[in-house]
């Protein structure tokens, strides 16, 4: 016992997680939705007593993939924002009418049937791992070696759409310098930010020899959640005077 | 806890096996980056003799085949004299496709030199102008072909989705790869992928359901388990409609057929003539044997599904076609329509339907390949007099008899055995699948199909008509070419002739095929 | 001479075929390898008559090759020789031959005239391999093959778009009668275990007769469909867009007549379905009238022939009707019809020749004595017609309207009185168009000067003319025909018709007679007006077929239109190269399709999805209530 009630807590979670795949406009509330449900799937194994499934779950899933995604949506840009708006027309109230008959016409079946409890008592014998070890490495060993083929695909695949192989040589520190000169271009490093006495935080920006702002030094990101700041508070010369 | 090491017979697994060894070997070689031409020579020869030699070898199974089969794993992969006649079909349709793969027109082959360059970049024309090549086509395609023909063996639930990946991923990527028209490409890919991508879920929420039901994923528990298990069979019907669902796509049936024709006139030419022709097959081999090993007690329960589908199927398949004006759009809309006339035979549960189901997809494979060979050799010419992309408008190929006899009599060959005119394969085709589903009582369903068949005669004829009837017109003179190089010149001429000896003595091939008409469970 | 039977195919298809693939370098003598692959299939024709006259048995079955062999369904190709099938290989390589040496003629100056002679062979091989073969199903391949030919053939001069859209209705209604055939094929696979005229005719007494009868029906849907009966004879008046010389050959002599043929060579199963055949007797009736009727109306040269060709098939399909006893003088008319309707064609082809085209018979009249040798012709072939002694009609069709007056009750007074009427209108619609060509005042266009053709082409006309003449006496005498074709009909005592023989003989001379005295009053006396005047709504019903086309387009032809519409719409645009075909698939059906097929991946999941919940919906509505829970 305990399981049961387990589930009645957990599924809800879940499955109001998992509506944020349908209904967030950031993605990063999507991943964050996903890593919950991911988590949540995990709880379920371990209490219908498939620990390792549950370890692996979270191992997997929850560390490594969703990370790698979050790393991806943070070099796309975490500030990108995805129109939910219809385009087409009754495609929403198409969608809503099949999808709640599909649930409609399983749910009344698999209410309608009653399920035996299956003994599975003794099937964890000689350890959970090692038991799901046996399973893959002996019966499923096939499948597992078809696995790997579905993942070479995958990744050469991958590789196809993606990799642009460097085209020309690779150029010097010293001659992109010299092309910046020659380009007249900034030839030095934007400043850091932050550089004031009472205040060092990133979204202020640093101040040139002549004493003004350089907004190059605010990174973009800041700037594009509009969290930058101009620095005329913590400025030693008088507000008026900067705004000449 | 002790280790008991699994019991696998190889021995049937060979032809699989050799491919597979061919894709990864090809992978091998693409991560040693040897200079382009000797990639490309590498690749084409390995996949060549790959698949010719998994040919030989599934045939060499079939003279030492012990009894009815063997089961490969206990009951999950079964190797029969069934799911070897479709792996010789499906690897011999790869190897013909390998050639449509590596012909190259004007230096240039179908693929994208770069792929990961963007359209239209400069990147790409600088890819274009040094001639590279993205060779992995060859290992990608292989890997897809490995597949195809492990599929025709699949006896369970779980290695069947399994295996549909190892089809499908390649089969996304291939369609994005075209040289021309990469947007559309790309666009096809996408939808290919996402629509693939739900018809998997469907599926596997199908398998799921039979899983709960029957407690096995196995083909053989499953029939069990239906008699069996009272009170639970509700679950693994609901289950099964759902994973035919995911069958059912990949043959591109309808309602579950919309990414056909975006993804066939999307793809670089020789992939739609593969995925045209091998996936059709397999999607078949599979789709009988989950039907006829898994759930044939449902036969009553499914039969007014799959009739609605079949008919469906054949109807829109034949009306779009009929109001289409680009030549792969409707070639990809007539195999819409075949794949209804194969679910004729195929929901007729009789016997008789698994030779007819694999002389039907022998017949129209090797009609698909040809045809499309012929449409990738149909090229607009640019205003600088260099080849462009293939001239896929209708009105492009009228007078195409006179520009290339060969060529246009071959495309002729192709529509008449589309159509199901007499001495062609595709009238013993029609013929042996409408008698299947006649017998069994599907005469509602065989009118249906004539009337589809008769229809579709119209679109067919009318292509042969402007081929040869309608002459060139005065501004399209010099804008259009007719290439005829080598490799899709030799597939057109197999196939033509494969077409026409099927449909004059089909009488060899229809005798191994009812010999095949045999599933071991 | 049997052993080479196979020889009558062969040569002319090879003939096409070397043509067909060719090129120019054939364009100066390609025609007359035609013609002398044609003339081989006539000679083989003598050959095997004479072979088979000679033989005690004469029905020789000869094997080709196994085609769908094993199993439960075993065809193998095979020929079969008999009296029958030699009658219309001798039909179909004669006339053919002669067609051919016209068309030499015709077709001078034709840019594509190599094309034509290919599709004329591939025609006649595939029509004498309709008629040679052993099975139904080899059959049906000619059949198709013929349908091919026809189609290729009305649209060969398809630069016209009514000339292509001709072509495509005919395609249209031909396989609305080859489904029948199609039917047919499974009907006699399923219940008679086969589909060799063998082994159907073995095992059809055995059958029940709602079996024989659904196979009679279809069998009689795919005759109407290829011999233009009611009601889908609506094609073949149109089919004459194309050449005159393949409206004699093709839509006159002998394909049309494919549907008798049918009819005729599964006798046995209509001897065991007998509402069948009294139905296949009534379309006759019904075509015989309709076909007279529209003829009477038409001033086209060329639809007046179609029209009364449609007609005379109908009588055939009457005697045909009326069981064994009417099957031996259905294919004596059907032969004698060969010959003098391909003469006459073949004279209307000549006077369009010599009049630049026109095909207007308004616009012609006195051409008799500019016109010596033409006019000559048609005369014969007109007198044939009439059936007025002792010319071919009379001894062909006169002997159907007899029999058509045998039997009890109504059915032999409305049988024979629609052949004897027909016979009336006959008379006067034929020499309605004799006179109107050829005698009264010339009423010509500007410029024309009338002019007999060449030798090529009067030398066929008089050969099928002498033909007209005297083939059916030739027949006729001693019943010679009629014994010929015994052991393919079997042998009938002759009953006594309800009304004595010479009473018959005399009404319908008297009616011919009738049709002639009113037509020579109103178009050679009276001067003929040279547009059709306004008339009465009887007449113009008629000069607009009957309004088959309206009532087709409604019954039958609907999605057929819609369809062919759109085609020839499409095609339209294809073919000026001004594509903008996004236009023609909004029509008609296809519009649909586009909608739905829009481009749009939610749009193709949302349909995937509202596919999994209708599949499942019905199997779970098929399980609810079954216990199961």
């Amino acid at each position: 016992m305990g399981e049961q009630e387990l589930f009645w807590v957990m599924s809800p979670v879940i499955v109001l997680a998992s509506l944020t795949l349908l209904f967030a406009r950031k993605a990063v509330y999507v991943l964050a939705g996903m890593i919950v449900v991911m988590i949540g799937l995990a709880v379920f194994y371990v209490t219908l007593e498939a620990p390792f499934l549950g370890m692996i779950q979270v191992i997997v899933y929850t560390g490594a993939i969703m990370m790698l995604i979050l790393f991806v949506l943070m070099l796309v840009g975490v500030d990108q924002k995805e129109s939910l708006r219809e385009t087409i027309r009754g495609q929403r109230w198409i969608a809503l009418a099949a999808a709640t008959g599909l649930v409609v016409l399983i749910v009344t079946t698999v209410y309608r049937i009653e399920l035996p409890i299956r003994d599975i008592g003794g099937m964890n014998d000689g350890g959970n791992p090692q038991v799901i070890a046996n399973a893959l490495f002996g019966e499923w060993v096939l499948v597992m070696e078809i696995l790997g083929l579905v993942l070479i695909s995958a990744a050469v695949s991958a590789i196809v759409l993606t990799h642009l192989p460097r085209s020309g040589d690779r150029r010097s520190q010293a001659e992109r310098a010299e092309e910046r000169v020659r380009a007249r271009l900034n030839p030095v490093n934007k400043p850091m930010p932050g550089v004031y006495a009472r205040r060092n935080a990133l979204d202020v920006p640093a101040i040139d020899p002549e004493g003004k702002p350089v907004p190059a030094s605010i990174s973009r990101v800041l700037k594009a959640r509009k969290q930058d700041k101009d620095g005329s508070e913590w400025r030693a010369i008088g507000k008026d005077e900067a705004a000449e | 806890m002790t280790f008991e090491s699994p019991i696998i017979e190889w021995a049937p697994l060979a032809p699989v096996l050799i491919v597979f060894a061919a894709a990864v070997l090809g992978i091998v070689i693409e991560t040693a980056d040897p200079k382009v031409w000797i990639r490309r020579r590498l690749q084409v020869a390995l996949a060549l003799v790959a698949t010719l030699a998994a040919a030989a070898t599934a045939a060499l199974q079939w003279s030492v085949l012990d009894g009815d089969g063997t089961r490969v794993v206990v009951d999950r992969i079964i190797c029969d004299r069934h799911s070897l006649i479709w792996m010789v079909m499906i690897a011999v349709f790869a190897a013909l496709a390998i050639l449509l793969f590596s012909s190259r027109v004007g230096g240039d082959d179908a693929f994208a030199p770069l792929a990961a360059a963007a359209p239209g970049s400069e990147e790409e024309r600088e890819a274009s102008e040094k001639g590279l090549a993205q060779t992995e086509v060859f290992p990608l395609a292989l890997f897809s072909v490995g597949g195809m023909m492990l599929f025709t063996m699949v006896s369970d639930t779980l290695i069947l989705f399994i295996v549909l990946e190892l089809i499908s991923l390649p089969l996304y990527v291939l369609v994005a790869l075209s040289r021309r028209r990469r947007l559309l490409s790309q666009e096809a890919a996408l939808k290919y992928f996402l629509m693939g991508a739900f018809a998997s879920a469907v599926y596997l929420f199908g398998a799921a359901l039979i899983y709960g039901g029957a407690f096995s994923t196995s083909f053989t528990i499953i029939d069990t388990a239906i008699v069996q298990y009272h009170g639970r069979e509700a679950l693994v019907l609901v289950g099964t409609v759902l994973a035919l669902v995911g069958l059912l796509f990949k043959l591109g049936a309808v309602p579950f057929h919309a990414w056909t024709p975006d993804a066939y006139q999307g793809a670089p030419t020789p992939v739609t003539a593969f995925m045209a022709a091998a996936t059709k097959a397999a999607a078949v081999a599979a789709l009988i044997r989950f039907l006829y090993l898994a759930v044939h007690r449902f036969e009553w329960e499914i039969a007014p599904v799959l009739w609605t589908i079949a008919i469906a199927t054949m109807l829109v398949g034949t009306v779009a076609a009929i109001v289409q004006t680009d030549i792969k759009r409707m070639l990809a809309y007539s195999s819409i329509a075949h794949g209804g006339f194969v679910l004729v035979a195929v929901t007729s549960f009789e016997r008789e339907a698994l030779s007819a189901a694999v002389f039907y997809m022998l017949a129209y494979g090797l009609a698909t390949l040809g045809a499309f060979a012929v449409v990738g050799q149909v090229r607009e010419v640019t205003k600088d007099g260099s080849l462009g992309a293939e001239a896929t408008r209708l009105g492009q190929w009228a007078g195409l008899g006179r520009r290339s006899p060969w060529m246009a009599t071959a495309m002729a060959v192709f529509l008449l055995s589309f159509a199901g005119i007499p001495l062609t394969a595709g009238f013993i085709g029609k013929y042996v699948a409408f008698k299947a589903a006649f017998d069994s009582g599907g005469w509602p369903l065989v009118v249906v199909a004539v009337l589809a068949a008769v229809v579709a005669v119209f679109f067919y004829v009318r292509v042969i008509v402007l081929m040869f009837l309608t002459p060139v017109p005065e501004d399209l003179k010099d804008a259009v070419e007719v290439t005829e190089s080598t490799g899709p010149s030799l597939v057109v001429g197999i196939t033509a002739l494969a077409t026409v000896l099927l449909g004059v003595v089909p009488s060899v091939v229809l005798d191994l095929a009812s010999n095949a008409a045999i599933l071991v469970p | 001479m049997l052993s080479v039977t196979w020889l009558a195919i062969a040569a002319p298809l090879g003939s096409a075929a070397v043509l067909l693939l060719g090129g120019r370098r054939l364009d100066r003598w390609g025609h007359w390898l035609a013609v002398a692959a044609s003339t081989t299939s006539a000679v083989v024709g003598v050959g095997v008559m004479a072979d088979l006259l000679s033989r005690s048995d004469r029905a020789v079955q000869q094997h080709l090759f196994d085609w769908i062999p094993g199993g439960e369904l075993e065809v193998s190709a095979g020929l079969l020789v008999d009296p029958l099938s030699v009658s219309f290989l001798l039909l179909v390589g004669v006339v053919g031959t002669l067609i051919h040496v016209y068309s030499v003629a015709y077709m001078e100056g034709d840019p594509r005239r190599r094309t034509f002679f290919a599709y004329l062979n591939l025609f006649v091989a595939a029509m004498l391999l309709l008629v040679l073969a052993d099975s139904y199903l080899l059959l049906f391949v000619g059949w198709e093959g013929v349908g091919l030919a026809s189609y290729l053939l009305i649209g060969f001069w398809n630069q016209n778009p009514p000339f292509a859209s001709a072509a495509n209705k005919a395609f249209v209604v031909n396989r609305i009668g080859d489904v029948g055939l199609v039917l047919a094929l499974g009907l006699m696979f399923a219940h008679l275990g086969s589909v060799d005229f063998a082994g159907v005719f073995a095992s059809a007494p055995t059958a029940s007769e709602g079996v024989l009868t659904a196979i009679g029906l279809m069998l009689l849907l795919a005759a109407c469909g290829k011999s233009a009966q009611f009601p889908l004879q609506s094609w073949l008046g149109d089919a004459m867009a194309g050449p005159t010389p393949v409206s004699a050959l093709i839509h006159a002599a002998t394909m049309v007549t494919a549907g008798v043929y049918l009819i005729v060579r599964s006798g046995p199963v209509y001897a065991g379905a007998p509402t069948a055949l009294l139905l296949v007797a009534i379309v006759g009736a019904i075509t015989l009238l309709f076909g007279a009727v529209v003829g009477m109306a038409k001033d086209d040269i060329k639809r007046v022939l179609a029209a009364s060709t449609i007609s005379q098939i109908g009588y055939m399909m009457l005697a045909a009707g009326l069981g064994p006893v009417g099957f031996a003088f259905a294919i004596f008319h059907l032969i004698t019809h060969g010959f003098f309707k391909a003469g006459l064609f073949l004279g209307a082809g000549s006077v369009m020749h010599g009049m630049g085209d026109q095909v207007d018979m308004r616009r012609f009249g006195g051409l008799a004595t500019l016109m010596k040798v033409t006019w000559v012709t048609m005369g014969l072939g007109w007198l044939a017609i009439l059936g007025v002694p002792p010319f071919s009609g009379f001894w062909s069709k006169d002997r159907i309207i007899e029999v058509a007056f045998i039997g009890e009750g109504m059915k032999p007074w409305l049988l024979g009185g629609a052949a004897l009427l027909g016979a009336g209108l006959t008379a006067y619609y034929m020499s309605r168009l004799f006179f109107m060509t050829f005698h009264g005042k010339g009423r010509w266009t500007e410029g024309q000067h009338p002019h007999e053709a060449s030798a090529l082409m009067t030398v066929p006309m008089i050969i099928l003319a002498v033909g007209s003449a005297a083939l059916g006496l030739i027949f006729a005498i001693g019943d010679s025909f009629v014994t010929w074709l015994e052991p393919v009909t079997g042998h009938v005592t002759h009953e006594d018709p309800v009304l004595a023989v010479p009473v018959i003989m005399t009404l319908t001379l008297v009616l011919v007679a009738l049709g002639i005295g009113l037509a020579y009053r109103q178009y050679a006396l009276l001067p003929v007006p040279e547009t059709a005047p306004v008339a009465s709504l009887a007449v113009q019903a008629a000069r607009k077929d009957l309004y088959q086309d309206s009532v087709n387009s409604v019954l039958l032809e609907y999605p057929g239109q819609t369809l062919t519409r759109t085609l020839v719409f499409a095609d339209a645009k294809v073919v000026d190269g001004a594509v903008n075909a996004v236009a023609a698939g909004t029509v008609g059906l296809g519009g649909l399709v586009r909608r739905l097929q829009a481009g749009r991946v939610r749009s193709y999941a949302a349909m995937m999805l509202v596919g999994v919940v209708v599949v499942l919906g019905i199997v779970i509505l098929a399980i609810n209530g079954k216990g199961w829970f």
